[in-house]
């Protein structure tokens, strides 16, 4: 069976193409074919193409953050970046509405020439695509001060697993109009449906975005420091710990975001509760420490209650020795890059975080799917509700490529 | 007159919860027939007040296993009519779960039974120097069970977001009986989907949430709050649009118009606000002590340029709340001007606010009524209260005509219907003019996998399959 030709027949040619560039070619391996539509209507197209012949639709945006396709069988990859551009952008609304492909670099650099911004940190944010985002769900650590992407994502349209186009949401910052079938959706990698597009909310930028930078020769030696910035009665706008893979210590960073005045201000508060004295740091270090950790064969992602955090790291090197992490302190997070990883230690490991009332899971696309499998489940009642709302969005099951 | 509730039934609950807790007496039901849209007016066959989680479940399994309706209740403050009985069922209401059972102030958060008043919890957390953020108007009476249900907002949800965003872990009692446990903090690992934010603005459809935990924010060091007094609605509401563009970020924006400025100096609540004055606004910023004076300056310059006559501001706790005063009390303040109140809750995007305010203050000349703005005008969140009287006919036929188009020029400048009182019994009749079939039939699929017999809080939300839509008539 070809695919690509058959798709022919509902997509004109153009949108049709092989895989190209690193990541999309990962995540292809394996594919019928890589399908770039270029309108909604295509999306529609190709979805209930696949739905009709049993073919499994794997959604992406770059290809950066999506997991391979789970499972047998024939699957299209169903690349977004072709549905780029901004749709609404009212800068006095501090709301934007874009195309689900639409590179957050464009839209980030459009919202700086109104001092606007998006609080989401992500690793490689710059890279993702909007509808990346909103798939991953990811926030990253400023969501101590700004809260989480899923609070900020005020609409988007949805091609489901039967083609039905769900418009869900609106462009306004509060709305309680119905049921919150938005919620689920962010963060669903996929599961629910495509992503067309989707609106934000977004933030003026600060006046200042102050870095503050405390090291120590191990980790360990942070975690005073890191509860009494945690815990002080001013929020900052992220507290990361970076702990870095053999003899090359451990980093504190926190952000401070506000006017001048302001952030002295805090950054007093906070040196007087820690009893430290903060060194400076740059945008780049940021940038640094946000994307390290990613791009590992294995990398494994822990939570727990940010009072079990150093805790939780402290047994996580016991089993899996010195590797590179990084964790948002204020939320209890962390990800830990790993060149490889056996079953039973992550299944040590797990059941270790998982008495501490957290939870850990593993990507790992070059391993067994046994692996994976050795992270923390949802309860069942929780997977009972999660797959019959895959079955309201995706009745026949077209995108299992996405599902664990 | 529906049948009474079989004394079999009675038994079986009063041995679950108690005979106090089993509300059966016509005269002790009246109290429950509604909740605060009082235009809608139900007895139910009985309430029942458990206590547990386990009292919820064996109750909720009693009555779903004899085929009767279950409405969910927390203080009856709603303004949609979300908690309005069914005349043949069973209201369970959450009054005696009001326990907080932690406050974890090192990792800042909160469990808590659904009946904690709101307000209580920011009481209990003050002694950490903890706070919950989101503060309905309401605060002082409503559960937090039913802000969940409705994801409700507040003053300053504009800076700090609504309940949404603080909830991270609920226990739910389905409609059947069957307890579940949802999300909990430190375990977002799991990749489970967000069902606590679906299960978040559920209006009580989709089960009663027996054990909520919240997130809780530290107490800010300080608070500067701004009175700004302006001729008219439009200049107030260009003030807002150039403060939010300004890039400031103050933690609450509110309006109130003449008409609501008149009620509240009319009554006991009389805050000194000029009773000619066409409309004032309550700015607050909160933060670092330092940088806040800066941020008042700021907002204060853009009041002028829009036009206002004087700004007034206040740092400390007293001067601050008589600032607020004509915002907080001006619903009580119109209680007693007339009989009945309609507070309508669409939101617009925040530009379009001045011009919608003009528009809303020509509909109501048009069906001449007596409309009085009172709201969240930094989140574009509406709240014009139509006050009448409900025993004059034609007076009623004007405010439902008025409201309607009220909520048709909301959703054509991309606004919506509801941002924070929620749908109900009120506005479910208007779901058509925000979404279509697919959305609506996707939503009541979504019902289906937590009440597959249609029994739990029915009525409310989705259209009524059998009547028509609305036509979305274009607005005058
Ligand atoms: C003067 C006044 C000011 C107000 N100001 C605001 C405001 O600023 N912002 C705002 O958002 N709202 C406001 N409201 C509306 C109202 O207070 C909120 O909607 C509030 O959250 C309702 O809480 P409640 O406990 O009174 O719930 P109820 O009215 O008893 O119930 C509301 C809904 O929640 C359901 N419910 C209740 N408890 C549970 C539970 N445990 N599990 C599942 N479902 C449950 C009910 O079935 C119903 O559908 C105001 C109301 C008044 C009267």
């Amino acid at each position: 069976m070809s695919v690509v030709t058959s798709l022919g027949d509902v997509l004109p040619a153009e949108a049709l193409s092989g895989a190209e560039g690193g990541a999309l070619a990962r995540v292809a391996r394996g594919a019928e074919a890589v399908v770039r539509p270029r309108s909604p209507e295509e999306v529609v197209d190709a979805v209930r193409w696949a739905s009709a012949n049993g073919v499994g639709v794997l959604p992406v945006g770059t290809g950066g953050r999506t997991t391979p396709a789970r499972g047998d069988g024939p699957f299209m990859v169903l690349a977004m970046d072709r549905l780029s551009g901004l749709e609404i952008y009212e800068p006095a609304d501090v709301t934007l509405t874009a195309k689900a492909g639409t590179p957050l670099a464009d839209i980030e650099a459009t919202l700086a020439e109104h001092r606007q911004w998006l609080p989401f940190d992500p690793p490689q944010v710059s890279s993702r695509t909007l509808g990346g985002l909103v798939a991953t769900g990811e926030s990253g650590p400023v969501a101590t001060a700004y809260g989480e992407l899923r609070n900020h994502v005020l609409g988007a349209t949805v091609v489901c697993g039967d083609g039905r186009v769900l418009r869900l949401g609106g462009r306004v910052v509060k709305n309680v109009a119905g049921f919150d079938l938005l919620r689920p959706l962010v963060g669903s990698r996929g599961r629910l449906g495509v992503v067309t597009s989707v609106c934000l909310r977004a933030f003026p930028v600060p006046a200042k975005d102050r870095v503050l930078l405390l090291r120590s020769d191990d980790f360990a030696g942070l975690e005073a420091a890191a509860r009494a910035v945690r815990t002080a009665p001013t929020l900052p706008a992220s507290v990361v710990l970076w702990v870095r893979p053999t003899s090359q210590g451990a980093a504190l960073l926190v952000r401070l975001h506000g006017a001048e005045l302001t952030v002295d201000a805090d950054q007093a508060t906070l040196e007087r509760r820690a009893g430290v004295s903060f060194a400076r740091a740059d945008s780049e270090l940021v940038a640094e420490v946000r994307d390290d950790a990613t791009d590992a064969p294995v990398v494994v992602t822990l939570s727990v209650l940010p009072s079990r955090l150093f805790e939780a790291l402290g047994a996580a090197r016991d089993l899996l020795g010195h590797s590179s992490v990084v964790a948002d302190a204020y939320s209890g997070t962390a990800r830990i890059a790993l060149a490889e990883v056996d079953t039973d230690t992550v299944r040590a490991l797990r059941d270790t975080i998982e008495e501490m009332g957290g939870a850990l899971a593993v990507e790992a696309p070059d391993e067994g799917p046994e692996v994976r499998a050795a992270g923390s489940r949802p309860s069942d009642a929780e997977t009972g509700v999660s797959t019959r709302l895959q079955e309201v969005f995706d009745p026949s099951g077209v995108f299992w490529p996405c599902r664990a | 007159m529906n049948t009474p509730l079989e004394t079999r039934i009675v038994r079986a609950l009063n041995a679950i919860v108690g005979p106090d807790h089993v509300v059966t007496d016509p005269e002790r039901l009246v109290v429950y027939e509604s909740d605060g849209l009082t235009s809608y007016r139900v007895i139910p066959l009985a309430v029942v007040l458990p206590a547990t989680t386990e009292e919820v479940a064996a109750v909720v399994k009693l009555l779903h296993g004899e085929g009767i309706p279950v409405v969910p209740r927390g203080a009856g403050t709603g303004l949609s009519g979300g908690a309005l009985p069914s005349a043949d069922g069973v209201v369970v209401g959450t009054a005696r779960m009001n326990r907080i059972l932690e406050i974890d102030s090192d990792n800042r958060i909160a469990r808590l039974q659904p009946g904690v008043v709101n307000a209580h919890l920011t009481v209990a957390a003050k002694p950490y120097s903890l706070y919950y953020a989101p503060d309905p108007s309401s605060q002082s009476t409503c559960t937090l069970g039913g802000n969940v249900a409705e994801n409700s907002g507040g003053p300053h949800c504009l800076k700090y977001g609504v309940t949404q965003r603080y909830v991270t872990g609920l226990t739910v009692v389905l409609p059947s009986g069957e307890v579940i446990r949802l999300g909990g903090a430190g375990r977002s690992a799991r990749g489970a989907l967000d069902l606590v934010g679906l299960f978040v603005g559920s209006e009580g459809c989709f089960g009663i949430a027996t054990e909520i935990e919240v997130k809780l924010l530290p107490v800010t060091e300080g608070v500067r709050t701004l009175l700004g007094i302006f001729e008219t609605m439009e200049a107030a509401g260009h003030a807002v649009t150039a403060i939010i563009s300004e890039g400031l970020l103050p933690a609450a924006v509110e309006i109130v118009d003449n008409a609501t400025i008149r009620a509240v100096e009319a009554s006991v609540y009389a805050g000194g606000f000029p009773v000619d004055a066409g409309a004032a606004l309550v700015i607050e910023f909160d933060g670092t002590e330092a940088g806040l004076d800066a941020d008042a300056d700021r907002a204060e310059a853009c009041c002028r340029q829009a036009g206002a006559s004087e700004v007034k501001r206040a740092t400390e706790a007293t001067q601050r709340a008589a600032l607020w005063n004509g915002r907080k009390k001006a619903f009580g303040a119109m209680g007693r001007i007339a009989p009945d109140l309609l507070v309508q809750d669409a939101t617009v995007p925040r530009t379009r606010l001045p011009e919608v305010l003009a528009r809303i203050t020509e509909i109501g000349e048009r069906y001449e009524l007596k409309v009085a703005n009172v709201f969240h005008a930094g989140d574009g969140n509406l709240h014009p209260n139509i006050l009448f009287d409900r025993n004059d006919p034609d007076e009623l036929d004007r405010v439902e005509r008025a409201s309607k188009e009220i909520m048709c020029l909301c959703v054509e400048v991309g606004g919506t219907i509801t941002g924070e009182h929620g749908v109900g019994v009120d506005k479910r009749g208007y779901m058509q003019l925000v979404l279509g079939e697919v959305e609506i039939e996707a939503m009541r699929a979504v019902k289906r996998i937590f009440d597959p017999s249609g029994l739990f809080n029915p009525g409310k939300v989705l259209p009524d399959p059998a009547s028509p839509p609305v036509p979305a008539e274009a607005s005058a």
